[in-house]
């Protein structure tokens, strides 16, 4: 009996090294490694690495840089994840409507999602440039001014906010638009006979039916509003003067455009920190009010 | 509460080439139990949802209390629905499943209790109150269906085939607790169901369907006792009643009559028919099913297959010689083509049975006497 569940064990383990080699190797031994960098200086010619303690922290509390990056993404996250996730739900209530040209619409809404975001980044461009853009014709024939949107502090980093959210909105939708497709129809059904409106119904029942979708959805978003950046290489660069910089393109600049690999770990070590107390708080605080079915 | 009544009038569905229901009129009468019959697929769920309102019929209309509501919404025809998937809602508790539908209409909190109160007493189901309907059995589940449907104090009841979950015990048991309440509301009631004996032993009236038309709208023991069409003939009944062409009763009528005949298919209850050692029809038994309190005998005469019901304790066994005799007024005449009950037919082989020869006749007349 003893014999057979230490074979058991055995046999577990095994089975479980392969994957546990990889995601040791590749993921858990690189995030150790960050943080261990980030208490180290970065080797530079002959001077090697040596250890400072909390030198690369006390020279991030006195960046401006970093401070404006974090501002930024702060903002950045503030419009990005409510505004495409209220928006992709609204795209999957209607697309999910019984109405003419439904697969049409979907697939359009759909689109964003499919493109690659550099892709993307290139149509925006062209919708924001000033003057010939799409939105510049726009405005011109309702005899407003030109408007540098990516060029001016002012509007750089809401232009970057509104790619993003399109880019997102689609790809939520479809998250939504399966969720609402398991709620049997017998259920507005239901509603209808009992005199609830379409509004009463989608607040009573559908939306509280679709939270565990909200949840995933919100989670992904928040990683999102940390992790899409592509586009501010091909539209912004973070320019003007850092205007709509956000700390993943900061934390590139440091580790590829200016080599100090220390200070980029240390950043680092700090956006982690804040998507995982992000995440964690999110799910103590949603998991509650989801329904499960 | 007091039932209001239903009537649909030359009411059609079609979903492109596809008719549920063609030009149907039936009468849902005031605080009376309708059950609306028919076999998979006929458009009883179609039709209920006509009168629902959840459906709008292509052509026809729908009167409620004698006030077309054709063009109404659900919720104002005074109307209360159980969905044949009960249609709870997941992520409420059984007490809010119950009162949804007076919180939209604003009720205080006051009456919204006391209505809870009232029909978890009713129902039974005072102390699942707080339990999401995960956590409640089938039948469970159908009496907060129910509860619904009570406490919306509507004048008129529509059940999508409520019982086709449950088992057979509980089936039984909610088909008596419906029918107890619907007679304790008052209200009047249109019941769907696939199963002849749940129409046949809770309605005050049977609406068959078949294929989008109805058959016939009859009370139960009028449907039994003379179907109107061949079809209501065969799926009313456990088991239905048998059917054959007139050779089976060859040596009990002249050749003329026989003649006549041809485009008639005649029927009989597997009751009506008796082993009798002088009865006119003579076949082997084909195979025997014992049920207990009766056996069901099959028989084969000639090319015809006749079923008849005699006593559990029979001694008859397959293979067996048979004769069967059987009552003239217990026969059903069907036009052949049509499937419509033929009643002159009917009188006129009565008095060909009688006026025959002693020897056939005899059968008959034991039958007769008995
Ligand atoms: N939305 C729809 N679109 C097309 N055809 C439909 C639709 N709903 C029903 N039908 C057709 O209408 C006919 C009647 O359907 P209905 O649901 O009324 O049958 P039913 O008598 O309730 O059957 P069951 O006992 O299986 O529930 C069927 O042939 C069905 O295929
Ligand atoms: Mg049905």
């Amino acid at each position: 009996m003893r014999n057979s569940a230490r074979y058991q064990w055995i046999y577990a383990w095994m089975l479980l090294s392969p994957a546990m080699i990889f995601l040791i190797t590749f993921t858990h031994y690189p995030a150790v490694q960050t943080v261990v960098s980030s208490f180290f200086s970065t080797a530079r010619g002959r001077r090697k690495s040596i250890f400072i303690g909390w030198d690369n922290y006390t020279t991030l509390m006195a960046d401006e840089v970093f401070w404006k990056v974090l501002v930024n993404n702060f903002w950045y996250a503030v419009w990005t994840i409510p505004l495409s996730i209220i928006l992709s739900l609204a795209m999957a209530l209607w697309v999910n409507e019984k109405l003419r040209g439904r697969g049409f619409l979907r697939m359009a809404y759909f689109t964003p999602t499919v493109l690659p975001l550099i892709a993307v980044a290139n149509i925006w461009l062209f919708f924001y440039t000033p003057g010939f853009g799409l939105i510049d014709q726009i405005r011109g024939l309702l005899s407003y001014p030109e408007q540098n949107w990516m060029g001016s502090p002012d509007t750089a980093l809401y232009s970057m906010i509104a790619v993003a959210i399109w880019k997102e909105a689609g790809f939520f939708m479809i998250f939504y638009l399966a969720a609402l497709q398991t709620i049997p129809p017998s259920l507005r059904e239901a509603a209808a006979i009992e005199g609830a409106g379409k509004f009463y119904y989608f607040r009573r029942v559908a939306f509280p039916l679709l939270m565990p979708t909200t949840l995933f959805v919100s989670v992904n978003a928040v990683i999102n509003s940390f992790r899409l950046v592509d586009h501010i290489f091909v539209m912004t660069e973070g320019g003007p003067n850092n205007a709509s910089s956000l700390l993943l393109f900061y934390i590139y600049e440091v580790a590829f455009d200016y080599w100090d690999t220390a200070y980029a770990a240390t950043l680092t070590v700090i956006m982690l920190t804040i998507l995982t107390t992000v995440a964690i708080g999110q799910f103590f605080f949603l998991d509650k009010k989801v329904h499960y079915k | 509460m007091s039932g209001g009544s239903v009537s649909l009038k030359g009411v059609t569905k079609s979903w492109g080439v596809n008719t549920a229901l063609n030009n149907v009129s039936l009468d849902v009468p005031a605080g009376q139990f309708t059950a609306l019959l028919g076999p998979s697929g006929c458009g009883k769920s179609t039709a209920l949802r006509i009168v629902s309102g959840l459906d709008d019929p292509t052509s026809g209309q729908v009167f409620i209390d004698g006030e077309d509501v054709t063009d109404a919404a659900p919720a104002a025809r005074d109307i209360a629905m159980v969905f044949q998937s009960y249609a709870l809602f997941p992520h409420l508790s059984v007490a809010e499943n119950i009162v949804f539908g007076l919180r939209v209409r604003g009720l205080s909190r006051n009456e919204r209790d006391q209505k809870l109160a009232s029909a978890a007493e009713l129902l039974g189901l005072r102390r699942l109150l707080d339990r999401k309907p995960s956590q409640l059995s089938g039948g469970q589940q159908q009496r907060v269906a129910l509860g619904r449907a009570i406490v919306a104090d509507k004048s008129i009841f529509l059940m999508d085939e409520p019982l086709s979950n449950l088992d057979a015990k509980l089936r039984a048991e909610m088909r008596e607790e419906i029918r107890d309440l619907q007679r304790r509301l008052g209200v009047t009631m249109l019941y769907v169901t696939h199963d002849q004996v749940e129409a046949v032993t809770m309605a005050d009236q049977v609406v068959l369907m078949n294929h989008g038309q109805i058959e016939q709208m009859a009370s139960p023991r009028v449907m039994y006792e003379a179907p109107a069409t061949l079809f209501a003939a065969k799926f009313i009944g456990t088991p239905p009643m048998v059917t054959f062409s007139i050779k089976l009763l060859a040596s009990a009528l002249t050749s003329e009559f026989l003649q006549k005949c041809q485009n008639f298919t005649f029927g009989i209850r597997p009751e009506a028919l008796v082993p009798d050692d002088n009865g006119a029809i003579a076949g082997q038994v084909a195979h025997i099913e014992y049920l207990g309190a009766d056996t069901m005998v099959e028989c084969k005469v000639g090319e015809e297959t006749l079923l008849c019901r005699v006593s559990g304790k029979t001694r008859l066994a397959s293979g067996m010689e048979i004769r069967l005799a059987l009552n003239a007024n217990d026969l059903h005449v069907f036009e052949t083509a049509s499937g419509r009950r033929e009643d002159t037919m009917l009188k006129e082989i009565e008095m060909a049975l009688s006026s025959q020869t002693a020897g056939s006749v005899s059968a008959f007349q034991t039958q007769t006497q008995r």
